[in-house]
């Protein structure tokens, strides 16, 4: 392993907040914010990391009801914000209304004993999202992560232990996650960047709720590697979760089998993320390494020591530098053992990140001030290794930062393990890694005309399915983006000027939407890093007229009335047609003169016209007569096609031989 | 389960006279495999519950238009006509056909979709009203909606012999009072003798508190393969 340069990253931070330490559950709650106490203070102690080292600091604040909204429903937040108001008063409540919160408690995922109400814990979640949207901007010099007197003063890396809540789906608390954290930070880096962000979780369940969020998106990569959810929660995480749409191919699942040990689990990781990381190409990396993955954790059956831990951290902060210029973000996670394993794991994790040796001893303060917390919660977790089918362990409290190989002796049925976890590792390369992703998709039939329109564009196996692309303007960056998936265009909305068919942003956006499900369309749109949609670009099949003509589609761009001027309309065109099998395909646009914004653009019909002629032009596009009834019914009206060189000529005689065909229904 | 309850609603449907390249544009469009082919108005949309009824003149799947594809000769394959190539008398089934009669119809015949249809007597003819489609998916679906997989959970087993499932209801009966959530439960019939099963999803992370409780009051169970032991081959 190569270690990295220390001088050429000057700067790594641990971000935290006093707030997050009130993510607590109770007492007799598995997730104890003791873990985090217990982690600062062996931090301090060996001198590692201080609050108030203004160097080693990342301060964070919450995340705006704005940017939770970019994964989490309105209806969810305003029920965290109306029951964690409540939680502390609620035995007090009238019945009726208690009743009632307790309703619409069960409703969000809050009516059971996994993620109970817990006062204030729409303040205190909001901090965690917060923390883990600044470390994420921080790296990637976004504004969100602070401003800096110096480059160098960015931080390269950022540790977040309090994140990694990444059970919490969009509406619904669960797995003891309110918001989602490494969600929400993600969904602001694609909103306000053009980062690909590579999504790996260590933790011993499957990230579901992250993976759900960018299922069918393929600027993020999510990687999990958990206990299989054969019976653990939230039982998905199979291999064949693989996304959707656009997005197929970017998730990337690693199910392991109980009692899997150090060995086994370093083979497969190793294995596997530096040929993801390679392929994927990302620009920011942010790691969750929830440490529930321990022998001693008490809620699931993978049996790691410290050494498949820091087995983890080295390859993910190695990959950091290969591959992405070093931003990196780590999260916490799960971690059940709050006193003998997650402060060692997470301290692990920032020693590593800040290049800081660790003492091979753990200081005998520490172990006096911990010691004692582990022995009242000793038999309790003794009885829960025994329901849940774990073998017992003898070893006590630990006095190192590395785990003794003897505690940890070979489980019975180690070979077993070992070959079905290489076994699911070589499906998942054989399913996820790039060149077998496109054999172990069904293979494109070439005559069919079922293949969506993705497969059509990209004839010659181009593995980008989505580009990025950002413009100056005059009034700022604006992003392109081609193939824009569904999720994406629902976090974003348009700008008022947007809607000269649709008339209502609302209705805008649904469009949008609609035109982003369908697989046979492609959507290209020109957005701000603030999220407003500014211009967009539609490829679809000819409708009635051009029916049943393979490859030919129509073109259709718009630009928000308060955005024009800037260069947009064309550079959003020739970004959308700059596709590898445009000289295949042909293309065409409609221009109706009752459609145009006369008002808007404060130019004559005749001008308008010469205006997208022009702007098509720039395209290679050409005006063409024709008597397709919706163009012929004003002379104004304009036809513009562009012919690929490539294109077969049978379907070019057939689209030219109905561009002048006999309309069947009667003329005007 | 009834056919209703699982079958797919929204239809998109094409007439005898539409052309197999707006078929296949539909198909393409909406990601579907089959389109009901209905008599009368040229619509698009045919949701049910329309203004008007359609009725089911055969159906039309993406392999009846790969087969005409592989075929077309001197006449563009787009160009041909629905009625050309459509099965006219598809193996249909109604809203209250049981699930599993409808998943034992589709293996045996080699189906992967069936019309859901309702019957009319109308002058002396009986017609089928179309009300829904049922194909393999709907059926996969259905399958693993009933197990609790789309909802987060983990599993458990819960053994018991036939006539005494006292286990069972004490364990959903401590479900309940520790307010653990029963996402599914399934019982399959025995096999050979053996004692039942049930494969009980509950949504938790944390399972340890209901499982104290079971082993206090002496209830069995176990994890679905979970076995830190060797595992025994000497059952055949
Ligand atoms: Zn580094
Ligand atoms: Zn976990």
């Amino acid at each position: 392993m190569t270690m990295p340069d220390l001088t050429s990253h000057p700067r790594v931070c641990l971000a935290f907040d006093p707030l997050e330490l009130h993510y607590d559950f109770g007492a007799d709650h598995p997730l104890q914010a003791d873990r985090m106490r217990a982690l600062l203070d062996l931090l301090e102690t060996c001198q590692l990391w201080h609050q108030g080292d203004p160097l080693l600091h990342l301060p964070i604040r919450p995340a705006s009801l704005d940017e939770l909204r970019l994964i989490h429903t309105d209806d969810y937040l305003a029920a965290v914000q109306r029951l964690g108001a409540s939680a502390a008063r609620l035995p007090a409540l009238p019945l009726q209304q208690r009743q009632e919160l307790e309703q619409q408690a069960f409703r969000y995922g809050f009516g059971d004993g996994d993620t109970p109400i817990m006062p204030e814990m729409h303040e205190v979640s909001a901090m965690i999202a917060g923390g883990t949207l600044v470390a994420m901007s921080a790296v990637l010099g976004l504004p969100e992560g602070g401003q800096f007197a110096s480059p160098q003063e960015r931080p390269v890396h950022v540790f977040h232990p309090g994140g990694g809540l990444h059970h919490a789906w969009a509406s619904r608390a669960s797995g003891f996650c309110v918001y989602n954290d490494a969600a929400v930070a993600i969904a602001h880096v694609l909103r306000a960047s053009e980062a690909k962000v590579l999504y790996i979780d260590f933790d011993a369940h499957h990230g579901d709720g992250v993976q759900r969020a960018f299922y069918d998106e393929p600027r993020v990569l999510t990687v999990s590697l958990h206990e299989t959810g054969r019976y653990l929660f939230p039982g998905t995480g199979d291999v064949l979760e693989l996304g959707n749409g656009l997005g197929r191919g970017y998730s990337v699942n690693v199910p392991l089998e109980p009692f899997t040990q150090d060995d086994s689990y370093i083979e497969v990781i190793e294995n596997l993320l530096p040929p993801l990381a390679l392929s994927f190409a990302p620009d920011v990396i942010i790691s969750n390494h929830g440490c529930d993955t321990h022998a001693w954790d008490p809620l699931t059956h993978l049996a790691l020591t410290t050494r498949a831990l820091q087995a983890q951290v080295r390859l993910v902060h190695e990959l950091a530098h290969r591959y992405c210029g070093g931003r990196w973000v780590a999260v916490g996670g799960g971690g059940y053992d709050p006193y003998r394993v997650v402060p060692r794991a997470w301290a692990l994790v920032w020693a590593e990140m800040s290049g800081r040796p660790l003492p091979a001893q753990l200081p005998t303060s520490w172990v006096e001030r911990w010691h004692p917390s582990w022995e009242a919660m000793r038999e309790r977790e003794r009885e829960t290794w025994e329901v849940m089918g774990k073998p017992q362990q003898e070893s006590g409290f630990p006095t190192t930062f590395e785990d003794q190989p003897d505690h940890f002796p070979p489980v019975p049925r180690l070979q077993e393990i070992t070959r079905a976890n290489r076994h699911t590792a070589s499906l998942v390369r054989h399913l996820a890694v790039p060149p077998a992703v496109r054999p172990a998709f069904p293979p494109l039939r070439q005559r069919s005309p079922l293949t969506g329109l993705f497969d059509l564009l990209h004839l010659r196996g181009a593995d980008t399915p989505s580009r990025s692309q950002t413009l100056q303007t005059p009034r700022g960056p604006v992003l392109l983006r081609d193939f824009c998936p569904p999720s994406l265009v629902e976090r974003l909305r348009p700008s008022n000027g947007l809607c000269s068919f649709t008339r209502l942003p609302e209705r805008e956006h649904r469009l949008l939407l609609e035109i982003a499900r369908r697989a046979d369309c492609a959507l290209a749109l020109a957005h701000t890093s603030g999220g407003e949609i500014v211009g967009e670009v539609t490829l679809a099949p000819g409708d009635a007229w051009w029916e049943g003509l393979e490859q030919v589609y129509e073109v259709a761009i718009e630009v928000s009335r308060d955005w024009r001027g800037l260069g947009i309309a064309r550079n959003l065109l020739a970004f959308a047609l700059d596709l590898e099998a445009r000289e295949d395909l042909i293309f065409f646009a409609v221009g109706l003169s009752w459609h145009w914004d006369i008002e808007g653009t404060g130019l004559s019909i005749y001008r308008y016209r010469e205006m997208l002629i022009k702007l098509f032009g720039s395209q290679g596009f050409k005006e063409y007569p024709t008597n397709e009834p919706n163009i012929a019914m004003d002379p104004a009206n304009v036809l513009l096609v562009r012919v690929g060189s490539r294109a077969d000529q049978r379907i070019v005689s057939q689209f030219f031989s109905r561009v002048l065909s006999t309309p069947h229904l009667p003329r005007l | 389960m009834l056919v209703k309850d699982v079958m797919t609603r929204k239809l998109i449907t094409v007439t005898p006279d539409d052309t197999l390249g707006h078929a296949a544009t539909l198909l393409r469009q909406f990601q579907f495999h089959h389109l009901p082919v209905v008599q009368g108005e040229p619509a698009i949309f045919g949701f049910t519950g329309a203004v008007k009824p359609l009725y089911l003149e055969g159906l039309l799947t993406s392999q009846d238009i790969d087969l005409a594809v592989a075929a077309s000769g001197q006449q563009p394959w787009q160009e041909r006509h629905v009625q050309e190539v459509m099965d006219r008398s598809p193996v249909c089934v109604t809203p209250t056909t049981s699930v599993s009669a409808a998943a034992q119809l589709l293996v045996e015949r080699g189906l992967n979709g069936l019309p859901v249809v309702e019957y009319e007597q109308h002058e002396q003819r009986t017609r089928a009203l179309l009300v829904g489609l049922l194909t393999r998916s709907d059926l996969l679906i259905a399958l693993a909606r009933a197990l609790g997989a789309f909802e987060p959970g983990m599993q458990l087993l819960i053994p018991f012999t036939a006539g005494n499932p006292t286990p069972l209801a004490r364990l959903l009966l401590l479900a309940a009072e520790l307010h653990v959530q029963v996402r599914s439960l399934v019982v399959v019939p025995p096999r050979n003798g053996q004692p039942h099963t049930a494969t009980v999803r509950l949504g938790t992370i944390n399972p340890a508190p209901l499982l104290m409780r079971l082993q206090d009051e002496g209830i069995e169970y176990t994890f679905p393969d979970l076995a830190l032991e060797e595992r025994r081959h000497d059952n055949a």
